[in-house]
């Protein structure tokens, strides 16, 4: 047995690393030809720099992993973050004078996450009560909230954050910028949350199976919602990050976003069919992305042709993930 | 195209099979079977499961081709490659399940895949008013009340199985076979499909009619002939015919089902899972049974007869409309998965690819499926937690798995249904459901898995059995219930009756 499985993985150890990492090794690749043609690449303020914009992008995806794995989609994650965004920026503005600045934002922040929450939640409730997808309904959420997010800036960037506030999206901790510790913290929560708990087990299991959960005795609709309700958070909490990093909460942000987030996590090996994935490939996905749109800019590749060049990623890394399911 | 929308039928289809055989690998499913179906009657076909019926309908659909032996069709030899070769030859299936479109209209389900064209405003489109004008021509002359334009999903499923044999019929069969066509319908559904039968048998169609049901037989049939492991075990005449009669033609020599030495069950203290009343409108109704620690109850029936819906309602899978349920002496409200399963309730499902098991997770995960609150109450779990679990249920069931870490779907159907128990194993479960546990694995596995259902009964486990191998159900079970349309009819102690004698209880239809 043992011998006919080694000889399935290959019959080096080489061709068993290439099967077993292959999104980690191509990585690798990535950099390393980056370092080397990439004016600028490597130097550890353009690093930072990557870090810094991927981590916005990552905390979404780590999200979003759950809720792929779990069988569901959320379009709206973009929209989301530039709602939560202006929420905070309204309350910032409109409790200045009463509660001061900081406890202003703060309150601003803590209804943004909740009402991130609330979204997500009832997302999922949607999908139970009235069977309406949850692709339907966050597409139906992808328009309204970047409305309601314009709504309630009037159309302009809301610049009413107190100083010191640009310090959790644009400053530094020990020289690393403040969000790349969230979006560690992020990934270390999700990570163990999908792998160390029971509500990580369920997920998996309803994604894989929704009758064979069900009939196991877990409330899989709880589950979705779940999912879906903490992807609404990480979404608010990337939402503020952005705002506090441009200084405004502005409508008009994060466009587009919803599909970076959802290739990063395609691009890291988890399955739309739902109970197959891992927080980590999100990781390297959400990192290959960044280094990828980072290197073709120094590059002075045309914006036009980037667009080109990450769709073709998305379709790649698809495909080698269909072979490797083949061959393993 | 038009060919096949005018309505003349080909008459008088005798359909003969000369020692038609057919083996999977080392197993005749049919061996040396011979027969003539004379034209414009209606013969029905009997056997119990695995006597070969599926593989005859196989072959006559077009899905399969004998290995050996020949199918002639008026004379002419014919071998279907495909079901289009079948439908040429005059041979038109209706198959057990219903393969309408729901979301199309009765018109375009009938010509589905042959459209007919017109050629309008210079393009070729479908020719709408020549479809339905045809479609109602055929529904009109086998005497269905029936608009042509209604959904398929607004019928009722009588009418949906009609509408399937006005699809069959319009490929102007010589020979049509109905593969149970009314296991799914209402008595009153029944009566409409057989006025529907008795029509095109006077039009000259021949008819080959598969079903269960002992009294549809004298109702319907004018021969009836019988196969038994994969033989022709004999032809008669319905007015020569007695239920008796084809019960023995059909059983033979049956010989008494071994079981080991089970101790006596203990049936004075209260059951540990009590059932009164319960009922789940046109599904079953008035379901009442008690099962008492360390026994094995055995559900037997037809399939439909409802024995996998009960179960599914106890556990909470379905809703219930009436009716109470008792576990270990405390009632539940309105049961759901969760709370039984916390109450002490295991169920295996009936088709574990479907509902037992998530086939893209390993075997590890699969095995701590529903017993996750068990194996981690803080909600926190570890590999190394689980691992006791998962290697307890791989060595005491036996399960043969290379590396537990793999994905289940790469276990055979046995290791797999040892998976689905060991998985429910797990959470220290005092009732059990087994529904169908044996479907589907061989026939090492599926001693082995009653092995494992009477050794939990000796420890303790009240255990209800299902399966449609009723030899099965007389061999595994303590005490066996027979259910039939929805109600229990009958409670049988199985070391004092027959094969025979059981197959009859569920058979008989209400009437009779």
């Amino acid at each position: 047995m043992t011998a006919a499985l080694t000889a399935k993985a290959g019959p080096n150890p080489a061709m068993r690393l290439i099967k077993t990492y292959p999104m980690e090794l191509i990585l690798t690749v990535l950099i390393v030809i980056l370092i080397f043609t990439a004016p600028g690449f490597a130097s550890l303020r353009n690093l930072l720099n990557v870090l810094r914009t991927g981590s916005m992008l990552g905390i979404i995806a780590f999200g979003m992993t759950a809720v792929i794995i779990a069988g569901e989609i959320d379009l709206s994650v973009g929209a989301g973050a530039a709602l939560a965004g202006c929420i905070a920026a309204w309350f910032a503005g409109a409790l200045d004078d009463s509660l001061g600045g900081l406890v202003a934002v703060l309150i601003g922040v803590v209804v943004a996450l909740g009402v991130g929450f609330a979204l997500g939640y009832s997302v999922g409730k949607f999908r139970h009560w009235f069977n309406v997808p949850s692709f339907i309904c966050t597409l139906a959420l992808f328009t309204a909230l970047r409305g309601a997010a314009n709504l309630i800036t009037g159309g302009f960037p809301l610049a009413t954050f107190p100083p010191g506030f640009d310090f959790f999206g644009g400053g530094y901790l020990f020289g690393i910028p403040f969000p790349v510790y969230i979006f560690a913290l992020t990934f270390a929560g999700m990570h163990f949350l999908m792998n160390y708990t029971r509500f990580g087990r369920a997920v998996y299991a309803v994604g894989g199976n929704m009758e064979a959960a069900r009939l196991s005795g877990i409330d899989i609709w709880w589950v979705k919602a779940m999912t879906l309700g903490l992807t609404g958070v990480m979404t608010a909490l990337s939402g503020v990050l952005i705002a506090s990093q441009i200084g405004s909460g502005t409508g008009t942000t994060a466009t587009g976003m919803e599909l970076d987030v959802i290739a990063a996590v395609i691009i890291g090996g988890t399955s739309l069919f739902g109970g197959k994935g891992r927080i980590w490939g999100t990781l390297i996905g959400v990192l290959f992305l960044g280094c990828i749109s980072n290197g073709m800019t120094l590059l002075n590749v045309s914006e036009y042709w980037q667009y080109v060049v990450r769709g073709g990623i998305i379709l790649g890394a698809v495909l080698l993930n269909q072979v490797l399911e083949r061959v393993r | 195209m038009l060919d096949a929308l005018s309505p003349h039928h080909r008459t008088g289809g005798l359909l003969e099979f000369d020692a038609v055989t057919k083996v999977y690998g080392q197993t005749a499913a049919l061996s040396q079977f011979s027969h003539r179906f004379l034209p414009g009657k209606v013969h029905a076909l009997m056997g119990k499961n695995g006597s070969g019926k599926s593989t005859l309908v196989k072959i006559l659909a077009g899905v399969i081709l004998p290995t050996q032996g020949t199918v002639r069709v008026n004379g002419a030899d014919a071998a279907f490659h495909t079901p289009h070769d079948a439908f040429g030859a005059g041979v038109v299936t209706v198959h057990q399940e219903l393969s309408l479109i729901p979301s199309l209209s009765i018109g375009e389900n009938i010509f589905l895949g042959r459209l007919p064209m017109a050629r309008k405003f210079g393009l070729h489109m479908v020719d709408w008013p020549g479809l339905h004008q045809a479609a109602a021509g055929l529904l009109q002359e086998m005497g269905l009340d029936l608009d042509s334009h209604r959904l398929v999903s607004s019928l009722s499923v009588g009418q949906q199985q009609v509408v399937e044999i006005a699809k069959a019929m319009s490929f102007n069969p010589s020979v049509l076979l109905l593969d149970e066509p009314t296991s799914a319908l209402a008595a009153r559904e029944v009566h409409q499909l057989f006025t529907l039968v008795r029509r095109l048998r006077e039009s000259g169609v021949t008819i080959l009619y598969i079903t269960h049901r002992m009294n549809e037989l004298f109702e319907i049939a004018d021969t009836c002939t019988v196969l038994r492991d994969g033989q022709f075990a004999g032809s008669i005449e319905m007015t020569q015919a007695s239920p008796a009669l084809i019960v023995e033609m059909m059983f033979g020599e049956t010989a008494k089902a071994k079981r080991p030495a089970r101790k006596a069950i203990d049936r004075s203290g209260s059951p540990i899972l009590a059932v009164t009343g319960l009922t789940r409108h046109g599904i079953f109704a008035d379901v009442s049974f008690e099962v008492h620690r360390g026994e094995i109850l055995g559900i037997a029936g037809l399939l439909g007869a409802g024995r996998t819906e009960v179960m599914r309602a106890i556990f909470g899978a379905d809703p219930i409309d009436a009716g109470t349920v008792m576990l270990n002496g405390k009632k539940v409200g309105s049961p759901t998965p969760k709370q039984m399963k916390e109450a002490g309730l295991g169920y295996t499902p009936e088709n574990r690819k479907e509902a037992g098991l998530v086939q893209v997770l390993s075997t590890h995960d699969n095995l701590c499926l529903a017993s996750l609150a068990h194996i981690a109450p803080s909600g926190i779990v570890t590999r190394a937690r689980e691992q006791g679990f998962v290697q307890r249920q791989i060595s005491d069931l036996g399960i043969k798995v290379p590396d537990p870490m793999l994905p289940v779907s790469s276990l055979s159907g046995g290791n797999q249904q040892k998976v689905v128990i060991g998985n429910w194993l797990n959470t220290a479960p005092k009732v059990m459901f087994f529904d169908e546990p044996s479907r589907g694995v061989d026939v090492q596995a599926k001693r082995q898995i009653f092995d494992i259902i009477w050794d939990q009964a000796e420890h303790g486990l009240a255990a209800i059995f299902v399966s449609t191998e009723l030899e099965e159900v007389l061999e595994v079970a303590d005490r066996i219930l027979v259910m039939r349309q929805g109600r229990i009819v009958a409670e049988v102690d199985p070391t004092a009756t027959t094969l025979a004698e059981l197959y009859r209880l569920c058979m008989e239809g209400p009437t009779t």
